[in-house]
């Protein structure tokens, strides 16, 4: 991956906490313009490697540069940062917070109110802007927190479980807007365990288990690496064609379909050649992908 | 810079802003004159009606029985005691009048009777007059010996339902005393009329003398009193607000706001600006109670003095003194709510910090403590000593410079000792907080604080 064009890079960064090893040896670059997921397990290591790209803590040894540079107080300007142990005041007006966070990022106040209005409103919380935040449901107090990571207009963007305790109407709000902010040119760092979410929005990934990467790569490469050269059926009429054992190892039948497991030197386009040739009626053909989901079981379980 | 504003404005509008504040505002003056003045009057108070006493004079001829009656039932009359001036009294030497003013509500009123034997004897007497308290018709009696004016050693009794009302027997035994005085100096051929004249008390005034050789004004007494004030201020203001600093420091951590806000300012930043912002809040309080003191003084006391109450005169000290005042005053705020901040930086949670803050309380209690020893003698070695711990310099360096003003090297000593020790507390506290912070819902145990501090 060329390091030029990436905006956070990590070289061989150690973490410990006495005893404890938190971060071991991690290297990784998260290119500019893409959305880049920090995957792994609870305890894996994800949020104390967020806390040293963010400057909260530093690295026991290894190097992290942010847009190219040692990370400064001025480059935390450019950081918008979402942790997941997350609060607000909760006797502050929801719009005085939203200023307040702002100018901790150098927003100069009139600026900070009217990005603030144009955020509330998108995200359909103008009439709470006066309301207390104890005042606000778990899900909408999530939402202005969510403002005040983006209210600066940071180039880089670390949401660490952005989408627990939403409902599902405003995963949907919140996903979107992510995706408008990565087309817009931010560079976002995505830190989950939930497989699924990460699946749809991520560009690139990185596996972290027990503090060390277990792999990283772009969605499409890390698929591809993992797929088993199965293929998903469902055929009406004559199916004699999967006994051929030079073309298929396996049939597996459920309910709906049939999943086939190419033999070895097979390709799913010889087995489409040979079912056309049959005559044999094709309402599904598609290549079996691993899910991420399955990949990171497989991974995880691996290195235990 | 502009963070630490936002962070310190924020953190004052948000204070100033609370209940706390407003109700504190407004009542802080009232509840003070109500813990001062109360319980002054509650101790005095008697309730119920007239003290009803008998009197079983032994001696020969029952000289004494009048003379007790008389002052009992008017105690304006020759009252020795009221005569011998006590602390609160130099604080003010014309307030003699007020303090009989107290003096009679703290007694009440009695009812007096005289006992005639009638011929029977002490046992019969005393069991008629207890079966009457008994029966609620009578509240004491006092037994006179009848020997009581020549022998020394003689005893006088006082029987009564309530004998630890201290008030009505300290009275009781003032006017036996008195009257049994008078009547010896009757007996050794004194002028009943001269006898007044010779108990007059002396009256002492006193000049304070500095190290130049210089006589002062004469020093009532407000000086010593003064101390108290000064002292007394502090100690109330370091518990007013430590808890608020406390609390403010805790916020971020149970509100878990910590992490967004580190991975905007440093830690320190965050630290600083939420005490600054407090005490803010703490001297804009401070200064409305003392602008509201300062209005009644100007014009509530000229108005009373134009009614008659001309023994309110407030007690004078060099201007210098208000200078060293705020000074050590401000060092002992700033002292204390760096102590709270260490406590809230090693914490998670309020009720943790209250039970952490213990010992902090107990330093501020032993300075107030230490103050009565030093101010016995303001330049002994012992006073230089303690005077010179930052933790008690702020109240017992006012007590010396108040009572006996030290050289100008030993309170600059004393007060760049405690600059330093302010500064060296934040350093310490900005280091465990920055840690602390990130460890949510863990209570850190003293080992793993001092790793904190270590670690870079």
């Amino acid at each position: 991956m060329d390091k030029d064009s990436a905006t956070v890079v990590l070289e061989h960064v150690t973490k410990s906490f006495g005893e404890f090893t938190a971060v071991s040896d991690l290297s990784l670059a998260v290119r500019a313009g893409r959305i880049y997921g920090l995957l792994g397990p609870n305890g894996a290591g994800k949020t104390t490697t967020i806390r040293m790209i963010v400057n909260i803590t530093a690295p026991d040894s290894g190097r992290i540069s942010v847009f190219g540079q040692q990370i400064t107080p001025e480059l935390q300007n450019r950081i918008g940062y979402l942790p997941e142990e997350r609060g607000l005041y909760k006797k502050m007006k929801v719009g005085d917070q939203l200023k307040f966070f702002a100018e901790l990022k150098s927003v100069p106040g009139k600026e900070a109110e009217k990005r603030a209005d144009r955020w509330l409103a998108r995200l359909k919380l103008t009439e709470w802007k006066g309301k207390k935040s104890s005042e606000l449901s778990k899900g909408m107090q999530q939402k202005v927190q969510f403002i005040t990571t983006v209210i600066h207009e940071p180039d880089l963007l670390i949401l660490d479980e952005p989408f627990s305790g939403l409902d599902p109407v405003n995963v949907e709000l919140l996903k979107e807007i992510i995706l408008e902010l990565k087309t817009s040119g931010k560079t976002i760092i995505f830190s989950t365990h939930q497989m699924e979410v990460a699946e749809k929005i991520c560009d690139d990934i990185c596996l972290i288990n027990r503090s060390r990467k277990v792999l990283e790569g772009s969605i499409r490469e890390v698929k591809r690496s993992f797929s088993r050269n199965a293929v998903a059926l469902r055929l009406a009429g004559d199916e004699s064609v999967l006994e051929d054992h030079s073309l298929v190892s396996k049939v597996q039948r459920h309910s709906d379909g049939i999943e086939a497991l190419l033999a070895e030197g097979a390709t799913p386009q010889m087995l489409l050649k040979e079912l056309l040739a049959a005559g044999t009626i094709i309402e599904r053909f598609e290549m079996i992908e691993p899910s991420l989901h399955d990949i990171f079981i497989e991974k995880v379980t691996e290195s235990v | 810079m502009n963070k630490l504003v936002a962070i310190i404005k924020r953190e004052y509008i948000q204070k100033v802003r609370t209940k706390f504040f407003v109700i504190m505002t407004v009542l802080g003056p009232i509840m003070l004159m109500v813990f001062t003045i109360v319980p002054g009057l509650l101790i005095g108070m008697k309730t119920g009606g007239d003290t009803r006493i008998a009197i079983l004079d032994q001696t020969e001829g029952t000289k004494l029985y009048d003379s007790i009656r008389k002052s009992l039932l008017n105690p304006e009359s020759d009252d020795e005691s009221r005569k011998q001036p006590g602390i609160a009294e130099a604080a003010n030497s014309n307030s003699k009048d007020r303090m009989e003013q107290a003096g009679k509500s703290m007694t009440g009123s009695f009812r007096v009777e005289q006992v005639n034997p009638n011929g029977r004897t002490l046992d019969e007497t005393k069991r008629d007059l207890n079966a009457r308290i008994g029966r609620d018709e009578l509240d004491g009696y006092l037994v006179i010996a009848p020997d009581v004016l020549n022998n020394p050693e003689s005893k006088s009794s006082y029987y009564g339902r309530n004998v630890g009302d201290v008030f009505t027997r300290g009275q009781i035994e003032d006017r036996l005393n008195s009257s049994v005085r008078r009547q010896r100096l009757i007996a050794q051929g004194v002028k009943d009329q001269d006898v007044d004249a010779l108990s007059e008390p002396v009256d002492l005034a006193t000049y304070p003398v500095n190290e130049k050789g210089e006589e002062g004004a004469e020093d009532s007494g407000a000086g010593f009193v003064m101390v108290f004030i000064i002292a007394f201020l502090i100690y109330m203001t370091v518990l007013l607000y430590g808890q608020v600093v406390l609390g403010a420091i805790i916020e971020e951590k149970e509100t878990r706001i910590a992490e967004i806000l580190f991975s905007s300012v440093r830690p320190f930043q965050i630290m600083f600006g939420k005490l600054i912002g407090v005490s803010l809040m703490a001297l804009t309080q401070l200064m409305i109670w003392g602008l509201a003191f300062a209005a009644i003084a100007l014009y509530v006391v000229p108005a009373m003095a134009a009614r008659g109450f001309e023994d309110i005169n407030l007690p004078h000290l060099p201007p210098f003194f208000a200078i060293y005042f705020v000074l050590f005053f401000l060092l002992g705020y700033f002292m204390y709510a760096t102590l709270y901040v260490l406590v809230g930086s090693m914490v998670t949670t309020a009720q943790e910090g209250g039970q952490m803050a213990m010992p902090v309380i107990f330093l501020l209690m032993a300075g107030l403590y230490l103050a009565f020893a030093v101010i016995r003698a303001p330049n002994s070695s012992f006073a230089f000593w303690v005077s010179m711990v930052p933790f008690f310099a702020p109240i017992i360096m006012m007590v010396r410079i108040v009572s006996q003003t030290p050289p100008f090297w030993q309170i600059a000593l004393s007060f760049v000792i405690g600059i330093a020790t302010v500064a060296l507390l934040l350093w310490l506290a900005s280091r465990i907080y920055r840690i602390g912070m990130l460890m949510y819902g863990k209570k850190a145990t003293i080992p793993e604080v001092m790793r904190w501090v270590r670690q870079t």
